[in-house]
C-alpha cells in the first residue's frame, strides 16, 4: 500500500490525504500541518532559543544555598558532582540522565532530523518516524531538576537555612519548554521522500 | 479517495507505517506490524468505565492537591510540602516565570484534562452539544503532552533521597492518594486510546449529518 500520500492527524488519529501545502484534518478540522517551510523554519527557531537558553542554564546557578549568612551557589553539574561524591549514584544517575543526557540527545535527534529532510541521508523512514516519537516522549523529563530545586525551596525554608532557586532554573525551564515547541513545530510528512 | 476508504485505513503512531483495519474481538487491541505498538483497541463500555475512572481520579487530584504530599522534620523544627505552599514560596521570592510554569504543568492542565473529559462523556451519554464535545476532545489532545505530574512525582522522590541526610521524611496523605492518582493517570492516558472516544463521536454526532446527505 502506497504510504506517501496519506498522513495521520496528530490530534485525532484520523487518516488524511496529503496535499502538500497546508491541511485540515477531515474529521476534527483542526490546522493540523502548516506549509512545510513553515514548519521547518518553526522547529528551527525554537531549536536554536532553546540551544541559546541552554548556556545559561548550565553556567548560572540552579540553586542557591544560604546557611547562616554564608551563600553557596551550585549549578547542575556541581549538583550532580556533589550527589555523586556524597555517595547516592542513583539519583545523581537519575539527575544527569534527565537534564544533560536528555536537552543534548533532543538538540541532536532535532538537527539530525532536520537535516535528514534537506540531504538524503541512508536510514529508513521508519527509524525516522521512531527517532521523533522519541524526541516527543522524553522532552519533558528534563524538568526533574527545575521541580526538584522549587520542592526543596519550599521545605528548606528556615530562618537559619534557605534554598532558593537560582537564574539557571529559570532558564532551564524555559530551555526546556522551547525544546518541546521545537518538536511539536517539527513536521513529519518532511520525513517522507 | 472517499471517506470510508480512509476511515479502513490506520497509521501507527510510532513508526507511521499505514495498516488496513481488521475487525477485532472485543476487549483486545491491534499491534503494528513493524514495531509492535498498540494501534487500536476495541473496549467494551469505553464512555462509562472512562466517565468512572476520571471521577476517581478528580477526587484524588483534589486530596493530592490539599493536603500535605511529605513532611520533613529537622532537629524538631517542621516543614510540610504542599501545593499550595510551592506556588506562595515562588511567588514570595520573585520567581514569577517558574512559579507560573509550575502552575500551569501540574495543576492547571492535568485539571483541564479531567474536567473536560468528564464534561464530554457526560454530554456524549445525553448525545447533546456536538461542537462543544469535539472542542474538548480537541483541547485534550492539544494538552496531553503538557500535563508533568508523573515528572512532579519523580521529583518529590528525588528530593526526598536529597533530604534524607539532614532531616526525618514522613509521608503525608496526599503522598499515597498521589501513588494512585498516578497509576489511573496511566490508565487514562494510555489505555484509553482517543481514536476510539473519536469513533464514538462520530458514531454519535455525524451519523445523522451523513444520513441526510446521502437523501
Amino acid at each position: 500500500m502506497k504510504n506517501n500520500k496519506l498522513i495521520r492527524c496528530p490530534i485525532c488519529e484520523a487518516v488524511n490525504q496529503d496535499s502538500g501545502k497546508a491541511i485540515i484534518c477531515r474529521r476534527c478540522e483542526e490546522h493540523i500541518y502548516p506549509e512545510k517551510t513553515v514548519s521547518y523554519n518553526r522547529a528551527i527557531a525554537f531549536l536554536v532559543t532553546a540551544m541559546i537558553l541552554y548556556l545559561p542554564a548550565n553556567l548560572y546557578p540552579i540553586l542557591i544555598t544560604k546557611q547562616l549568612g554564608v551563600v553557596h551557589e551550585s549549578t547542575i553539574l556541581g549538583g550532580i558532582m556533589l550527589l555523586w561524591q556524597s555517595g547516592s549514584y542513583p539519583v545523581a544517575i537519575i539527575i544527569l540522565v534527565a537534564s544533560v543526557f536528555v536537552p543534548i540527545l533532543k538538540f541532536i535527534f532535532i538537527i539530525y532530523l532536520l537535516i535528514s529532510t534537506k540531504y538524503n541521508i541512508k536510514s529508513s523512514n521508519m527509524d525516522k518516524h521512531k527517532l521523533f516519537y522519541i524526541t516527543e516522549a522524553i522532552g519533558s523529563w528534563s524538568m526533574i531538576d527545575v521541580f526538584v530545586v522549587t520542592i526543596l525551596s519550599v521545605l528548606i525554608h528556615f530562618t537559619a537555612v534557605k534554598i532558593i532557586p537560582g537564574a539557571g532554573a529559570t532558564a532551564f525551564a524555559l530551555m526546556v519548554f522551547f525544546t518541546m515547541l521545537s518538536a511539536h513545530a517539527f513536521d513529519t510528512r518532511l520525513l517522507k521522500k | 479517495m472517499k471517506k470510508d476508504e480512509l476511515d479502513a485505513l490506520v497509521i501507527c503512531k510510532k513508526c507511521h507505517t499505514l495498516h488496513q483495519k481488521v475487525e477485532i474481538h472485543k476487549d483486545t487491541k491491534a499491534l503494528c506490524s513493524y514495531c509492535n505498538t498498540v494501534i487500536y483497541r476495541y473496549t467494551t463500555h469505553l464512555s462509562r468505565n472512562t466517565l468512572a475512572l476520571s471521577f476517581t481520579t478528580l477526587i484524588l487530584l483534589m486530596v493530592t492537591f490539599l493536603f500535605d504530599i511529605v513532611t520533613i522534620n529537622i532537629n524538631g523544627v517542621y516543614k510540610s510540602l504542599d501545593m499550595a505552599s510551592l506556588f506562595i514560596v515562588m511567588f514570595t521570592q520573585g520567581y514569577y516565570l517558574v512559579g507560573i510554569m509550575l502552575i500551569f504543568l501540574i495543576v492547571i492542565f492535568p485539571l483541564t484534562i479531567l474536567v473536560s473529559l468528564i464534561f464530554l462523556l457526560i454530554l456524549m451519554h445525553h448525545q447533546k452539544a456536538g461542537y462543544t464535545v469535539k472542542r474538548l476532545l480537541i483541547l485534550i489532545a492539544k494538552l496531553k503532552h503538557w500535563s508533568m505530574i508523573d515528572i512532579f512525582f519523580i521529583s518529590i522522590l528525588v528530593s526526598m533521597v536529597k533530604l534524607f541526610a539532614y532531616a526525618q521524611i514522613e509521608l503525608g496523605i496526599s503522598f499515597f492518594s498521589f501513588i494512585i492518582l498516578l497509576i489511573l493517570d496511566i490508565i487514562i492516558i494510555k489505555k484509553i486510546s482517543f481514536n476510539e472516544l473519536w469513533i464514538l463521536y462520530e458514531n454519535i454526532y455525524l451519523k445523522d449529518e451523513n444520513e441526510n446527505e446521502k437523501q
